[in-house]
């Protein structure tokens, strides 16, 4: 049987996999050394922990935020790779989906907490200053109540955007107006769910998240 | 593995129908493709960044170019295959893009056996990872994993891929798979017992500090 050191051993990129189902005279020879060596058990112990740690990791991702899908879905629109007619309101299976198991069980996503500040300030960019701008942690602990403010201040950036455009729209802006469409439904749905249940933190995060993205795409729009 | 859901978005759409209606512009197939595998695409993403704005922007160019190319899938390979290709891609890009503007070269290229490849220090004290490790350590030193190596270990010891699909996914040989998944362990090992080390002299420090007080 050839003899193995430390060197071998650790060297082999298969380990510990292999290790265990190894029945071949180089593995017995490597099992022998294990058997001897503190310093090569300690090693394959940790490698263990490690990989043992890395499966626990993906449990701990956060769920993909919403917006995604809505940026990316304006992108495919913007390029023309969507070309059948979208539909102007969300699946009543999707909404099911976003009020329900992700409500109970999805992590509360991490956010910047100037995003929406800045997002507002772009797109009120031409519609003058914030004044009155929600206080996300006061509204997602429940003690500020009320969205009027930030509806208000959305409603009114949308109008000043709708006043600048010319009257006849480009498939850009004809695109955008239909993501606002799609989202003025989100909203709606999602305010209906916070009124329904005010406790309920994941709703105002998704009413709030839902707010962002109009900011976003009023932004764009203003680009245009 | 992460809690998997059914999820019931368009129309139940099977993935092969999916693709077939996504490839002649279908919105609710794009969702449908999208739904189905967004979870895994933002967390190899994250892992990869450790930074969610940046994971959110790489997913969505990740899907941006599936949808592109979506045309040309033949279902040579596994749609999840091909996908998990090109957001590896992407991922890889973007940190080739960010070494070169903001480090040295250096740190981009994978450190070979000769120079700074994981150390071999086979006669060093024997130490030992003790209890099991910290969710928040690990990933701190998956960070520090040079983009190569960082992939391969997401990609096997954290998403559960195999050697074979993870050398489809890399364009490369399943030796090379192993390989730098070996490397990528022994590396995050020594980081590990760095940071170990690190924490244990704070400690001594702080017990020193607390002790001198008295």
């Amino acid at each position: 049987m050839a003899t193995v050191t430390c060197k071998d051993f650790q060297g082999r990129f298969e380990l510990p996999e292999d290790l265990a189902r190894g029945s071949s005279p180089g593995d017995l020879s490597v099992q022998a050394h294990l058997r001897d060596c503190p310093s090569c058990r300690s090693f394959i112990e940790d490698l263990g922990k490690i990989r043992a740690a890395a499966a626990q990791l993906v449990a701990s991702d956060p769920e993909p935020p919403a917006r995604i899908w809505f940026s990316l879905r304006a992108e495919l629109e913007k390029e023309g790779l969507i070309r059948d007619t979208p539909s102007k309101t969300p699946s009543k299976s999707w909404v099911r989906e976003l009020f329900s198991g992700r409500f109970t069980a999805l992590p509360r996503p991490v956010l910047a907490g100037g995003y929406l500040a800045a997002l507002l300030a772009i797109a009120f960019g031409l519609s003058g200053p914030i004044n009155s701008r929600i206080n996300r942690q006061r509204w997602l602990d429940g003690t500020q109540s009320s969205t009027e403010p930030l509806s208000a201040q959305l409603m009114s950036a949308e109008k000043a955007s709708f006043s600048s455009f010319p009257a006849s729209e480009s498939p850009v802006t004809a695109s955008l107006h239909q993501n606002l469409e799609i989202v003025d439904n989100y909203i709606s749905l999602c305010e209906n769910s916070v009124r329904e249940e005010p406790e309920n933190e994941l709703a105002r995060e998704y009413l709030y998240e839902a707010y962002q993205q109009k900011a976003d795409l009023l932004a764009q729009l203003n680009e245009q | 593995m992460a809690r998997v859901r059914r999820i019931e978005t368009p129309g139940e759409l099977p993935e092969s129908e999916a693709i077939r209606l996504a490839q002649a512009g279908n919105a609710a197939a794009f969702e449908r493709l999208y739904r189905l595998h967004n979870r895994r695409v933002y967390s190899l993403c994250l892992r990869m960044v450790g930074n969610t704005a940046e994971a959110e922007d790489l997913t969505q160019e990740a899907f941006l170019q599936l949808f592109r190319k979506i045309a040309t899938f033949r279902g040579e390979s596994a749609f999840s295959t091909w996908l998990h290709r090109l957001a590896v891609n992407v991922v890889l890009m973007r940190l080739r893009k960010k070494s070169a503007t903001e480090s040295s070269l250096d740190e981009m290229t994978e450190p070979d056996e000769e120079s700074g490849g994981p150390r071999r220090d086979f006669g060093m004290p024997d130490l030992r990872l003790s209890g099991s490790i910290d969710r928040v350590n690990l990933q701190r030193a998956v960070d520090q994993l040079p983009p190569g190596y960082k992939a391969v270990f997401v990609l096997h010891d954290v998403q559960g891929y195999e050697h074979n699909e993870i050398a489809e996914i890399m364009d490369c040989s399943i030796g090379n798979s192993k390989s730098q998944l070996h490397k990528a362990r022994m590396r995050l090992r020594e980081l590990l017992h760095e940071s170990m080390r690190d924490k244990a002299r704070e400690d001594r420090k702080a017990a020193g500090n607390a002790g001198g007080e008295d």
